[in-house]
């Protein structure tokens, strides 16, 4: 799956207060993710792929509004893979005139560390070998590129397989433990959080 | 979504390849005009080059070759020998080469499809393809004779009918005619050759390969003359141009054969330019693997272990060296199997020719598939040698037990195996043992065994590590941790081909001694082999190396990542489990390498990457790579000392211009 965050013209000025991030609230927001990626990513999703992943992990998909329009989006999942509890992003995305301004780092950031509190020992994702723009991205949040898959994609571009491993130390659960007392409202296991939270900056 | 992803299900204007053919999209004759029809029969074969091309670079038979309207209906060109031969040869071709690579079975789904799914990928009378291309050329070298003969007002010797109309152009579309006949041939027989079992058809196969290389120089040459004769439609972007002429093939439709792709939708492809370099792929690999891995045996004819026994430099013990080898084979089992107890026997023959197939198998397979199996197999390699460890630590008795322990020697790799398995059998033979085992000859063999094992091991795990430059899979704040894994691997590499040296000259004396003197011994004593030099080339490049990088962190704060989630510990980890699983290197690897990060000294860098030695002029190129690398750093360096640690306005960045894995620093002042 992928993520597109390439810089282009015509972007639109804004302050970043104004973007307002929300975790994904009910079926009211699948339509605006789905017009999302369908226009902004290359490869082609059913509406089931969508619904697998809200349905099952609403928590972990956010989505960035700007004067009431969607203006990009994360969805993601995690679960048990050969032993190890791990986060997976499917798809990150952020319309062209938006890009370059850190939306798509916060929405991966938001993602990640509701991963990382419930749990997680890694996440993984996969990114086009010519997507630069999103390798930096992850690259700077800690991703290491621990595999290239060849033709991995329809359009026969390879892949990385990125992954960022959570640090298993003492100062890491302190360090969860602060973020906890910091953070307003964070996500509730039980039901998906709606208005946004604001969770500090990294 | 992207378009590239799915081609639609395009209106293709005919519903059926016999729609196409009365709608007159695939002529035959191209045309009544013979010159026409020279210039068109040109294009379809070049244009079926660039298709096979397509094909080998992972693309579908129904989109590539196949969407030749020709070639799915073969029998319509019997009246034309030119087309007929060149579309049979060509379809002979691909089922060799689909065999070839299913028997090889080193592709990945994406590397190739050999499915057909119902085109006629084999024919009647296909067997006989050469002899009906070899009529066909000699005709047209009959032709070119005539013409030339004529151009020198020479008298005709025979009446033959000219190949075109038009004089003037006569030899032009020979030669260009015979050189694509003659490629097409001689790769044919290479792919023929290749398959004859023991390697006996290798030598035969370069000849043909060079003639094939010397034919497509003539091809493209043939572009100027056969461009400059353009008549119809052409393609419009001639960087893009899949014929020599420019013009656009006749008879070809890939929609046609929409419903024989592949089970999933058509993919939107572009055939390869006429210009376009590639470098060999899948089908040679394929090749290489099929050539060295017959029947279990390397070549089909020699016998992994007598492979083994040779790369191991394993000592001939007597004259009766089978009946001695077996025996031994049979007492090494045994000897193992007295340490176990309760574990299955470990038969070392096929354990090990077991490991070094499937090593073969793994180094003829795409490097980012490679790489991922290299990482796999680390662990079978380094139980090798640990198997021999844990089997005779288990059954030696409780003191000697103990004593290893104290010493820490059960978990670790840093002891030699022979010796361990001495004192086991020191302890344990002349008890209850039935066997007859000649102690010194076993020593000797499994010693050798041990230390050949370990080498492969430090091999594949430095493949593994420079891998991972040319899949670039490290970014440039993670090239610092990575030279320093490879310079630890390589030390043990170099320390392994030495020890491999002294076992093999003169192992008995030194029984019992502890493996850092047997290496000290071994500098003093033995001259340094080119296999040895060479390794302390590349330590001293990524020595260097890393000390240059770990200095530029420190004092100019480059190169460095912070993360919101992780620190560089997490990611050193996760870049190179594998190999701490394997055990490789043997040291505790975290601490030592946040230590080592401190170490700056400028004329200590300098120093080593000015090393050099001379070596075995086999290895020139690779020589001159390494000093080329070696003095740009040099200089790299001198700048960076030269301007400071408080100069922020240098930039340095890191390049592979000298060689996929050994970077040059590239400073810039910004």
């Amino acid at each position: 799956m992928e993520t597109t965050v390439e810089r282009e013209s015509d972007p639109v000025e804004f302050d970043h207060s104004e973007i307002e991030y929300v975790s994904y609230g009910g079926e009211h927001h699948l339509p605006l993710i789905m017009r999302l990626v369908d226009a902004e990513l290359s490869e082609p999703y059913s509406i089931f792929t969508y619904r697998y992943f809200v349905y099952l992990w609403p928590h972990l998909s956010f989505l960035a509004f700007h004067r009431g329009n969607c203006v990009g989006t994360v969805v993601c999942k995690m679960g048990e893979h050969r032993n190890t509890f791990r986060g997976y992003i499917a798809m990150l995305v952020v319309i062209k005139p938006y890009r370059g301004k850190g939306i798509a780092t916060e929405l991966v950031t938001r993602s990640i560390r509701v991963m990382m509190e419930s749990g997680c020992e890694e996440v993984t994702l996969e990114a086009e070998v010519t997507n630069k723009g999103a390798l930096a991205l992850y690259g700077r949040l800690g991703f290491i590129r621990a595999k290239r898959l060849f033709r991995y994609y329809l359009n026969g571009v390879d892949a990385f397989r990125l992954k960022l491993l959570f640090p298993r130390s003492e100062m890491s659960r302190s360090l969860l433990a602060a973020i906890d007392r910091e953070s307003s409202h964070l996500y509730d296991h039980c039901q998906p959080t709606v208005g946004s939270a604001d969770v500090g900056s990294i | 979504m992207d378009p590239k992803m799915d081609s639609g299900i395009e209106n293709c204007a005919y519903h059926s390849v016999e729609e196409a053919i009365e709608n007159g999209i695939a002529p035959v004759p191209f045309s009544f005009n013979r010159t026409d029809d020279v210039q068109c029969t040109i294009d379809v074969m070049d244009h079926l080059l660039a298709c096979e091309a397509t094909w080998h670079k992972g693309n579908s038979l129904a989109q590539t070759v196949f969407s030749c309207i020709y070639l799915l209906r073969l029998e319509r060109t019997s009246s034309h020998a030119l087309l007929n031969s060149y579309c049979r040869i060509i379809r002979a071709t691909c089922s060799a080469v689909v065999s070839v690579v299913s028997d090889a079975r080193t592709h990945e789904e994406e590397d190739i499809f050999t499915m057909a799914y119902g085109l006629p990928l084999k024919g009647e009378g296909d067997e006989k393809c050469l002899s009906m291309l070899n009529a066909v050329e000699e005709t047209i070298s009959r032709q070119l004779r005539a013409c030339k003969a004529q151009s020198s007002k020479k008298r005709v010797s025979e009446d033959t009918e000219p190949l075109q109309t038009n004089p003037d152009l006569e030899e032009g579309y020979c030669k260009a005619l015979l050189s694509r006949i003659r490629f097409r041939k001689h790769f044919y027989h290479v792919l023929m050759c290749m398959r004859k079992p023991h390697g006996r058809g290798l030598e035969l196969a370069r000849k043909h390969i060079a003639s094939c290389q010397s034919e497509l120089a003539c091809i493209r040459k043939s572009s100027e003359f056969l461009a400059s004769n353009v008549r119809g439609g052409s393609q419009n972007d001639i960087e893009e141009r899949t014929t020599a002429s420019g013009c656009r093939p006749i008879g070809f439709d890939a929609s046609l054969n929409s419903k024989l792709s592949a089970p999933t939708p058509p993919r939107a492809i572009k055939i390869l330019s006429w210009n376009k370099k590639r470098k060999p792929d899948l089908v040679a690999r394929a090749h290489l693997q099929v050539l060295l891995v017959q029947d279990g045996k390397l070549y089909g004819r020699d016998l992994i272990f007598d492979i083994i026994s040779k790369a191991a430099a394993l000592p001939e013990i007597t004259k009766n060296y089978e009946t001695q080898k077996n025996e031994f084979l049979v007492q090494l089992g045994q000897v193992i199997v007295i340490g176990m107890s309760q574990m299955v026997r470990v038969d070392w023959e096929s354990y090990l020719g077991d490991l070094l197939i499937n090593f073969l198998k793994i180094l003829c397979t795409n490097l980012a598939w490679q790489r991922r199996k290299l990482g796999k197999i680390l662990q079978d390699w380094t139980v090798t040698s640990v198997q021999a460890y844990k089997n005779e630590s288990v059954s030696i008795n409780e003191k000697l037990f103990s004593l290893l322990d104290t010493l820490s020697l059960i978990d670790t790799l840093s002891f030699v195996p022979w010796t361990l398995l001495t004192i086991a059998l020191n302890c344990e033979l002349g008890e209850n043992s039935n066997v007859y085992v000649d102690e010194n000859v076993c020593m000797k063999l499994s010693k050798h065994l041990l230390i050949w094992a370990e080498e492969q091991t430090y091999w594949i795990a430095y493949r593994f590590l420079t891998l991972g430059f040319e899949l670039e899979l490290y970014s440039p704040s993670e090239y610092c941790m990575v030279y320093w894994f490879i310079y630890c691997v390589l030390v043990k590499l170099s320390e392994q081909a030495q020890l491999k040296m002294v076992a093999s000259t003169d192992a008995v004396k030194r029984k019992g001694k502890k493996k850092k003197d047997i290496s000290k011994d071994a500098l003093k004593d033995q001259k340094l082999s080119p296999v040895v030099l060479l390794l302390q080339c590349y330590i001293c490049l990524s020595e260097g190396l890393t000390m240059m990088l770990a200095a530029l962190r420190n004092e100019h704060n480059a190169f460095q990542t912070p993360s919101a989630f992780n620190t560089e510990e997490e990611r050193f980890i996760q870049h190179f489990e594998l190999l701490r699983r394997a055990h490789i290197p043997n040291d505790s690897i975290p601490t030592s390498y946040i230590n080592n990060l401190q170490c700056t000294s400028d004329s200590l860098i300098v120093k080593e990457l000015r090393s050099s030695f001379s070596s075995d002029p086999d290895r020139l190129d690779e020589l001159r790579q390494i000093e080329q690398i070696a003095e740009h750093n040099r200089v790299a360096l001198n700048v960076i000392c030269q301007a400071g640690a408080s100069d922020t306005s240098l930039k340095v960045s890191f390049e592979f211009t000298h060689g996929p894995c050994f970077a040059i620093a590239v400073v810039k002042r910004s």
